[in-house]
């Protein structure tokens, strides 16, 4: 790899941090906007119709959310200006930036109406995170972002915002801080922890002319030392609840209500009603309760609290109205809930309708190739807590297989209705090369051989199609015969003139076109009983293939033809019926187009042309005057193409066969390219049966296949619930299984205890085959799959550490070696060691130990009884806490808690490890990679990434000794993991097969690529997104540049080296002035652009 | 001294199952606020593809010369005055006021001025004492963490740890999603590099 490397996401951030509700995009509509760490979600909710929950628009941030907040700003009646009819939104970040957005209904776009740096020079930044509210009555924004400062943001009488100022806050260990209710002047309620670790909470009032503190009208001392909760309560209460860990208080100045609960970490909260009556409250169990504060007119009586039932572990709830809920989630997959009236069988009133994916935090991940096809699956460790779930991801769309029976060399498939106006599909026409058969569903849904007598059976079909008045036409290479397909009987033939045959044809309902030796063009009319030969027209070369699927208005009916030419390798379009020629498009090169498709996609029609080397060209298909434009070409594989649509899920998409069977589909009006799992196809046709609705019928190597389809994404991600947290994942290829490092919460014994296992699990079914518990304390810190010198076996390796509750740091941990014997985990020898095995490594047939602040190597030996056991050969101390380590020949890369990167190497004829360079910024590290020999990758914990470089060619041992940092970026994603390898098939011929990458997962769930780039291409991308900066703008004003800049305590530095993948291949989103904007500035032509960027984006 | 992520307390829940015995939650579920969204029966959402905003226009803030409508610049910076000097003004206004303004009562004064009074004092404290903390401790940081990292063992830097007066109680943050949550060790360590960029 190199120095020059591109990042890009391939898995957004799902990881839900914050949610709102208010009327953002118009005031009648309400607006659900979830925040998933840098991108805010807006979704409608709508009032009837399929869709209640609706999807809007997906926004990123060019920082990390820290607050979110939607609010309306109040206006001076004197002013006699129009108030705001709609919310706006408040977000701050946690670099210390913050905006105030407004949807603007009418350009469609999200506006700043102001934005600022909250940043101060000297401050200790809080533990507890940062704090940003809105006071209720909309007289100031307030910020708790730095220990003993308290920021204020005025408002203006007319809604603006006015110059921030910081006032002292005494309280040191704020916990909370909200705004109250109902106050003449802005009041803050805060809690906060004393130097005796007792909580308190205490009010102050704001006076924002004096920009200072007056003492608030009330305080309480002394509460529930797990207070960690303000709510404050809307008119006409106007007091705040305390959460606690064991009790809830309501509180004011004149009420003290208190009622004690289970133990329990409140995580969220939701209002339900607008007087604050009720608040739905999600603990650290995923328990959700209803909180009901009881009261006569504005007298608060008590509280009441009654669990409602079992959610994901929330973040955040929303409540959106008529009982449903929004459950984000950090741990599990967000949930929309909804509130039943009586409870189910289990006494639950939950009722989960829709679950949204969240695949953090990912804490580990392993990259395989469980279909064995050469591409590359990411298996995560996502989720936490009761949540804990495998997730298995993978670009393109998998195929479920219901049935298949063994068919040799099908030539061609097609599905018919036995009347027109049926619903489903009844027969499966399959033509070989001399017979043509006919499957049906027969009464115990089983497909079985049929006949329809009408049909020609003995020689080869060329097309079968539905037509109008309940009939069936089937082109063979003699004749077209029209078939009732009610009586089966045939109504009407047509026949190739003598001495000719028919070599390629298709049709519709009502219209056929065939091609016979010669460069004929035949076209036919189906009437009720009757085809018509309507025009005849002879082309100069012959055809290879043709279409005429209708895309126009009339679904049954199409105005223009497309035809593939062979001798000049063209491709025209037709009009229809009179066949005259509109277009003649050459494709260039020597390979004959093989299938073409006339398809549209949202509204826009397509021309599909597929060559027989792979190839695909597509073209924009004007459907009033036939004309073609943007032609574009892509390699799908490197055997011919054949092209069919099908729906799913009320959308069109295109099949297309060959040894790399892909889906194009369209979003955001791009036409974009899924890879289906499965390893050659050679015909598709859809076949929605009553048995098998929406499948397709699939013929791929001798076998018949009838299946359904996954939903048509990039990415297909498969959830394995666990239970219990998985915390280390690895694969073994030989045994075919994967060994999980995970732990158990018990939540039912009065003591909250957990417990350590290694599992075993198979790599299909992915259940677990074997488990191996680790003692009290002890739990699973790595994991590896490897071989020992003169030994053949393969074995897992486990890394543990006794994390013992007396203890800072463990002191003793093992080593455990397992084989894996007729499925099950057996212990092979075990080592124990003076403190936690942080990681394990294969290293020249040994195993490399990282073991608190040492690495430790260990040999493994024969003993005399024939047992096996590790034997510690040589080690090297000097490091604070030695977490990753990776190696590479004779050199090991340790990641360290907060010494950066080191490089030792390993002297065999000394047998000594030794330090060879470091890199000297104390950088906390959370993962590392070596991308080659002299270049090693490193993520940290300011959500950074830089790379460093060995000095060899150093003239002084200084020099040599140093790992110069050569990239650095800000990701703005905690990095847990690096792996080498690719989510995509990698075709040899493409120029991005030969580009190497490495995969990384992070907290919120994202999954990421890094790919190391030429220079040439590399300098090219930098101008490109130097050029983009300029055109795409930051939502709220944030800065590009400031985003990606590298970001830590002690400085702050432009990216270099590394690109921002995601900034560049937005180009393909941009309309086509800002296109040819870039392209100017670039002296580009757009094309070249978007070929360019289109390669990237198949990188993931 | 508990365990990282374990710091939850005991749960008496059995986690999935509820206790129906009361069934008392139908009473308070009743009338959950409806504006009448979410009626159809069949809820479905749409899991395709949202349309990801792509921002082609100018996003700064709006300034004085671009709208009328506003009063004062959005690009909003925070008031660079000192606290300790604005609290000074504030308090050499407020005697002036007060001794002038002769219908604040004397009780009222009294406690105001104490509490100006008390709230300088501290401020002061607070800020000399931080002041020779961001001394002592950016030296000493710089000086710990770039030279003599190497030769530091795990008993000094604990002692350092002590010596900053740190909390000895780990962060009840939740570290779960990394890796090392488990180790105290490393909370203590986050905290020292919290103080030593102080």
């Amino acid at each position: 790899m190199s120095i020059w490397n591109y990042v890009v996401t391939a898995h957004k951030p799902t990881n839900v941090t914050h949610s709102c509700v208010g009327n953002f995009t118009a005031p009648q509509e309400l607006n659900l906007i979830v925040a998933k760490c840098t991108r805010i979600e807006i979704h409608l909710l709508s009032p009837q119709g399929l869709q209640s929950l609706q999807p809007m628009l997906d926004v990123p941030i060019y920082g990390r959310i820290a607050t979110l907040e939607l609010f309306r700003p109040h206006v001076s009646i004197q002013l006699r200006l129009k108030g705001e009819a709609q919310d706006l939104l408040f977000i701050a970040t946690e670099r210390y930036k913050f905006c105030v957005l407004q949807w603007d209904a009418e350009s469609g776009e999200v506006i700043t109406r102001a934005m600022g740096d909250v940043s101060d020079r000297i401050g200790r930044p809080t533990d507890n995170g940062q704090i940003g509210i809105i006071d209720p009555d909309c007289r100031l924004i307030g910020l708790h972002l730095y220990d003993g400062l308290f920021k204020v943001i005025p408002f203006d009488n007319k809604g603006q915002l006015k110059e921030a100022f910081n006032i002292r806050l005494e309280e040191l260990q704020v916990l909370d801080i909200k705004f109250l209710y109902g106050c003449p002047k802005p009041t803050i309620v805060v809690l906060y922890q004393d130097n005796k670790d007792a909580r308190h909470v205490k009010t102050y009032e704001v006076a924002l002319k004096d920009k200072d503190f007056v003492e608030g009208p009330w305080s309480q001392n002394n509460l529930d030392n797990g207070a960690d909760l303000l709510i404050p309560v809307p008119p006409p209460l106007c007091g705040v609840l305390i959460i606690g860990e064991e009790t809830i208080v309501y509180c004011s100045d004149s009420t003290f209500k208190a009622i004690p609960i289970r133990p329990s970490i409140t995580r969220a909260y939701g209002r339900v009603d607008a007087d604050g009556s009720r608040y739905l409250l999600g603990d650290h169990n995923g328990l959700l309760h209803l909180l009901v504060i009881t009261h006569e007119k504005e007298k608060v009586t008590g509280l009441k609290i009654e669990l409602l039932g079992e959610t994901s572990v929330a973040s955040s709830i929303s409540y959106l109205d008529n009982a449903v809920v929004f459950v984000g989630s950090s741990y599990g997959d967000s949930q929309l809930i909804k509130l039943n009236l009586h409870p189910d069988a289990k006494g639950s009133y939950v009722e989960v309708v829709e679950r949204y994916v969240n695949l953090g935090p990912i804490v580990d991940f392993c990259v395989v190739d469980l279909e064995r096809q050469g591409q590359g699956q990411v298996v995560t460790c996502s989720g936490a807590y009761k949540d804990g779930s495998l997730r298995i991801v993978r670009n393109g769309i998998g195929i479920n297989e219901q049935a298949s029976v063994e068919l040799q060399g099908i030539k061609g498939m097609w599905s018919l209705r036995s009347a027109t106006d049926d619903p489903y599909d009844t027969f499966l026409v399959v033509s070989f090369i001399n017979e043509t058969r006919i499957l049906a569903m027969n009464m115990e849904d089983e497909l079985e051989e049929t006949e329809i007598e009408g049909f020609c059976s003995e020689v080869q079909t060329l097309f079968c199609h539905d037509a109008a008045y309940d009939q069936l036409v089937q082109v063979t290479s003699n004749s077209v015969r029209l078939v009732s397909s009610t009586s089966r009987e045939l109504r009407n033939e047509w026949f190739a003139p003598e001495g000719y045959s028919v070599n390629v044809a298709t049709a519709n309902a009502t219209q056929v076109l065939l091609a016979t030796g010669g460069g004929h063009l035949v076209y036919l009319e189906i009437g009720d009983g009757v085809l018509t030969q309507v025009k005849h027209t002879q082309l100069e070369y012959d055809i290879s293939c043709l279409d005429i699927n209708p895309i126009g208005d009339n679904p049954n009916y199409s105005q223009l033809a497309a035809v593939g030419m062979w001798t000049d390798i063209s491709v025209r379009i037709f009009s229809l019926p009179d066949l005259n020629p509109i277009t003649k498009e050459p494709l260039g090169g020597e390979i004959i187009p093989r299938s073409v498709l006339l398809c549209s996609f949202e509204g826009i029609s397509y021309l599909l042309c597929a060559l027989g080397d792979g190839h695909l060209l597509n073209f924009v298909l004007n459907t009033s005057n036939g004309e073609l434009a943007d032609r574009k070409k892509v390699s799908l594989g490197t055997q011919p193409i054949t092209l069919r649509t099908f729906s799913s899920k009320n959308a069109t998409h295109v099949f297309a066969a060959s040894d790399r069977p892909t889906v194009i589909y369209s979003s955001n009006k791009k036409l974009l390219y899924s890879n289906v799992n499965l390893k050659e196809v050679s015909h598709m046709c859809p076949f929605n049966s009553a048995a098998f609705p929406d499948s397709l019928a699939i013929a791929k190597e001798g076998e018949l296949t009838i299946g359904t389809i996954d939903d048509i994404q990039k990415l297909h991600i498969r959830s394995i619930p666990l239970g219990e947290h998985a915390r280390r994942i690895c694969h073994q290829e030989q045994t075919r299984t994967f060994a999980i490092c995970s732990l158990k919460y018990n939540q039912s014994s009065a003591e909250d205890s957990e417990m350590h296992f290694i599992r075993l699990l198979d790599d299909q079914t992915f259940e677990f085959i074997s488990t191996y518990p680790l003692d009290q304390f002890e739990c699973g810190c790595s994991i590896l799959s490897c071989s020992f010198s003169d030994d053949s076996n393969v074995y897992y390796c486990v890394g543990t550490a006794y994390v013992m509750p007396e203890e800072n740091e463990p002191s003793k941990g093992r080593i455990l070696v397992f084989a894996v014997e007729d499925g099950k985990l057996q212990l092979i020898a075990e080592k124990e060691t003076k403190g936690a095995v942080y990681s394990l490594n294969s290293f020249n047939g040994k195993l490399l130990a990282a073991i608190n602040q040492k690495i430790q190597l260990y040999k493994w030996m024969l003993r005399d009884d024939g047992s096996h056991e590790l034997q510690s050969e040589c080690g090297h101390h000097g490091h604070i806490l030695a977490l990753y380590v990776q190696t590479r020949g004779d050199f090991i890369v340790v990641g360290d808690l907060m010494k950066s990167i080191s490089l030792l190497i390993y002297k065999h004829e000394e047998g000594a490890i030794e330090e060879r360079a470091r890199d000297y910024n104390a950088n906390w590290m959370s993962a590392v990679e070596i991308l080659d020999d002299d270049i090693y990758l490193g993520a940290e914990n300011n959500f950074n990434l830089f790379t460093v470089r060995k000095n060899s060619e150093g003239a002084t041992d200084e020099e040599r000794g140093r790992l110069e940092v050569v990239g650095e970026y800000h990701l703005g994603e905690f990095v847990n993991r690096f792996r080498h390898g690719s989510l995509v098939m990698r075709l040899p011929d493409s120029d991005v097969g030969q580009i190497p990458t490495v995969i990384f997962g992070t907290v919120n769930g994202v999954i990421g690529v890094i790919a190391s780039l030429p220079h040439d291409q590399y300098i090219f991308l930098e101008k490109l997104q130097m050029n983009l900066r300029k055109v795409i703008k930051g939502v709220g004003g944030l800065s590009h540049e400031q985003w990606r800049s590298f970001y830590n305590e002690k400085k702050t530095v432009d990216a270099k080296n590394f690109l921002d993948g995601d900034l560049i291949e937005s180009f393909l989103d941009l309309n086509r002035n800002r296109m040819e904007e870039i392209s100017k500035a670039m002296s580009v032509p757009v094309e070249e652009l978007m070929k360019r960027v289109e390669e990237l984006t198949r990188l993931h | 001294m508990e365990g990282g992520c374990s710091a939850s307390p005991p749960s008496e829940a059995s986690g999935v199952t509820v206790d129906s015995g009361s069934g008392g939650a139908s009473k308070f579920l009743a009338n959950l606020p409806s504006r009448g969204l979410f009626s159809s029966t069949v809820l479905s959402s749409n899991p395709g593809g949202m349309r990801v905003y792509i921002c082609d226009h100018d996003t700064s803030p709006p300034d004085l010369n671009r709208y009328s409508v506003v009063s004062e610049d959005q690009l909003i910076k925070t008031n660079q005055t000192n606290i300790l000097i604005r609290s000074l003004m504030l308090k050499n206004q407020k005697g002036d006021s007060s001794s002038r303004d002769g219908k604040v009562s004397v009780a009222n004064q009294g406690s105001r001025k104490r509490a100006a009074e008390k709230a300088l004092d501290k401020a002061a404290g607070k800020k000399a004492m931080s002041s020779t903390q961001l001394g002592s401790s950016q030296e000493g940081s710089s000086r710990v963490l770039d030279k003599d990292l190497d030769s530091l063992k795990v008993e000094k830097l604990r002692a350092l740890l002590k010596e900053r007066g740190l909390s000895t109680k780990g962060i009840k943050a939740n570290r779960v999603g990394c890796p090392f949550e488990r180790s105290k060790w490393v909370e203590r360590l986050v905290k020292l590099r919290e103080a030593s960029t102080l």
